[in-house]
């Protein structure tokens, strides 16, 4: 196993808001080794997103705040560390890329000029040199015509095309952990498979770590290593992905995996796990998943289980393995 | 590593920049383009007129209270000798195409350099207002918490403050200096402005990338800058170009009421000195008035020509 190079421990991030607290996510572990791959995996509302934010402090305070808990970058713990020195690790050491590039992109700034910023902001380094190097990255992404793309609006690009320059941008500085916030989720499936070829033609080739928020199975399967699967704000199962797919312990992935459509079986209903996700202002006592748990004992609704090792990468937090 | 595309790029308009897109959209409002050719011709008058005409101050009693061209006044005087009333008709005059006033100052020259004044009050104190209103509204909506509530609080007690009466305040304790005017108007009028920027800058802070411009690492000022306040300006153009004339009217309606700067004829002045001789000489006060009306109306045209192209729900 190589080094650890991102670590969340026990990170809890609530929202304060006028309804009650929102505790979107309530203990987060999970480990990012050098030139891995780690996939956060969860249906909507399970705080992967906020996970994400929460690593490089992008929430808004107030409402959000990280109320406990450690992420750590080499020896730096970025819940705790100043502002200034957090701006230099944004964008230089970890980027970012987010889940619309139609909206994260500044649509009265030029691509360029977008891509340029980050250079200029992190390294000194001039005009024609920050633009030799945008044009470079939106080559290397697979852009055709990138002299034309590069003074382009936002909105003279397609979708996939915004995507992929939004990545480019990512890619600026050269960072050591690239975080995706479902990159591949408001593209169509072309799209989405030119980028996640992207993807790993960039593993291929560069030494980065990956943390990729997705709550599509087949993606997870695609191009992880490892997955965290999330359920009410906390992981539930961490394992290598090959086990999540075929060896998943927890009822919760066991049950996400049953709802995945298997093309050999020509069933008429596509299996779903009862229920909704629980509200995160009142969170159940207990496991969060207990009451939609085909599995639920007495313990669960008393006790918050602990994260077990039940084989090599493979941990789990259910009562079932206690 | 290269991969087939499926998008290339759209293009909207041939020109490629947001501006000449707006531009395209705002010639086709025709009386948008009356008003700007107006504010044009207006702005040339004020520039270069002043070379051309005459000594807008230079007194002369023995012309005084010329109609304008293609008009005619009777005037009676009365013989002591022959205990007669001779009444001669007085036309107007090439010399003076928009007639005299009552000390017989060229009323076109004096309408030039009030021109002058009048844009000048106009562009300073609004620029003014909407500097201030900008950069307050964006950073309330930026910072949120009790920054916003403080500077909101700040903002409703200046708009509950009876502005002209603020106004008429400044202008009575620091005295008739057409500098407090531009000042006070400035100072003041930011009230609107810094609202209607807080409430785009609050739908805009939620969008992604002001997240990531901070995910990029970018600080805050980087981020208001750079990423916020170019986004709303549109809403800035078309504010500043709508009260423009309010600011006009502003420094008008202080001179009528004899607080504006007697040094300088602003339009305002004249039209305040033409009052008292509405009946005998009417042109003195209507002509400033004419040169007032047209310029708020080409203003207004203008704003909402623009207004109606910044705005993506139109259909123009």
């Amino acid at each position: 196993m190589s080094k650890t190079i991102l670590s969340a421990k026990n990170l809890k991030t609530h929202f304060y808001t006028n309804r009650g607290v929102v505790k979107a996510v309530n203990g987060v572990n999970f480990e990012l080794s050098c030139g891995e791959c780690l996939c956060l995996v969860g249906e909507s509302g399970c705080g992967k997103s906020v996970t994400a934010l929460s690593l490089l402090r992008l929430l808004d305070s107030p409402p959000a705040r990280i109320v406990d808990g450690k992420v750590s970058y080499g020896d730096i713990d970025l819940v705790k560390c100043p502002t200034r020195q957090l701006r230099q690790i944004r964008g230089k050491d970890i980027a970012m890329i987010f889940q619309e590039a139609q909206s994260a992109l500044n649509p009265v700034l030029s691509i360029g000029n977008q891509i340029t910023e980050q250079i200029k902001l992190h390294e000194k380094i001039s005009r024609r040199q920050a633009r030799d190097r945008a044009l470079a990255l939106l080559e290397e992404m697979g852009i055709p015509s990138a002299e034309r793309v590069i003074d382009a609006y936002p909105h003279q690009l397609s979708g996939g095309m915004k995507q992929r320059a939004m990545i480019a941008m990512s890619l600026s500085c050269d960072p050591q952990i690239l975080i995706a916030d479902e990159p591949t989720t408001a593209v169509d499936v072309t799209i989405q498979a030119q980028i996640l070829e992207i993807f790993r033609n960039l593993r291929a080739r560069k030494q980065m770590s990956f943390i990729f928020i997705t709550h599509d199975l087949a993606i997870v399967n695609e191009i992880g290593d490892r997955a965290v699967v999330m359920y009410g704000g906390r992981d539930v199962e961490t394992a290598p992905v090959s086990q999540i797919i075929n060896n998943p312990r927890h009822p919760y992935t066991k049950g996400l995996i049953a709802c995945l459509p298997d093309i050999s079986k020509t069933e008429k209903r596509l299996e779903s796990i009862p229920g909704n996700t629980p509200n995160p202002i009142e969170l159940p006592p207990g496991c969060p998943f207990h009451p939609r748990c085909p599995k639920a004992m007495e313990i669960c609704n008393r006790d918050m289980p602990l994260p077990i090792t039940i084989s090599q990468g493979h941990t789990v937090s259910c009562h079932l393995y206690t | 590593m290269k991969y087939k595309t499926t998008g290339a790029t759209t293009s909207i308009h041939a020109g490629g920049r947001l501006a000449s897109y707006y531009w395209q959209r705002t010639r086709r409002n025709k009386l948008a383009i009356a008003g700007l050719a107006f504010i044009i011709f207006l702005i040339f008058l004020a520039l270069f007129g002043p070379f051309f005409t005459m000594d807008p101050t230079e007194v002369n009693f023995e012309e005084k209270n010329l109609p304008p061209i293609g008009f005619s006044v009777e005037k009676s005087t009365y013989d002591i000798e022959t205990s007669e009333f001779t009444t001669t008709i007085i036309p107007g005059t090439w010399k003076h195409p928009l007639g005299t006033d009552n000390k017989g100052r060229d009323l076109l020259a004096m309408i030039i350099s009030g021109a002058r004044i009048s844009l000048l009050v106009g562009l300073i104190a609004t620029g003014m207002a909407i500097i201030l209103g900008t950069i307050i509204g964006v950073l309330s909506a930026y910072a949120g918490g009790w920054v916003d509530n403080a500077l909101m609080r700040f903002t409703d007690i200046m708009m509950t403050f009876p502005f002209f009466l603020l106004l008429v305040l400044i202008v009575f304790i620091f005295g008739h200096s057409l500098i407090f005017i531009v000042l006070a108007i400035g100072l003041t009028g930011w009230t609107g402005t810094a609202r209607l920027i807080r409430s785009e800058s609050l739908s805009l802070r939620t969008r992604e990338f002001v997240t990531a411009a901070r995910a990029i690492g970018a600080r805050d000022r980087r981020v208001i800058f750079r990423h916020l306040i170019p986004n709303v300006m549109s809403l800035i153009i078309v504010i500043t170009t709508l009260s423009i004339p309010g600011v006009i009217m502003a420094e008008a309606a202080l001179s009528f009421i004899g607080l504006g700067d007697p040094t300088w004829t602003s339009w305002g002045i004249i039209l305040s000195a033409g009052q008292h001789t509405l009946d005998t000489a009417w042109w003195i006060a209507v002509e400033p008035g004419i040169m007032l009306f047209l310029t708020v109306l080409a203003f207004n045209f203008l704003g909402d020509g623009l207004r109606d192209a910044f705005d993506p729900k139109s259909n123009i």
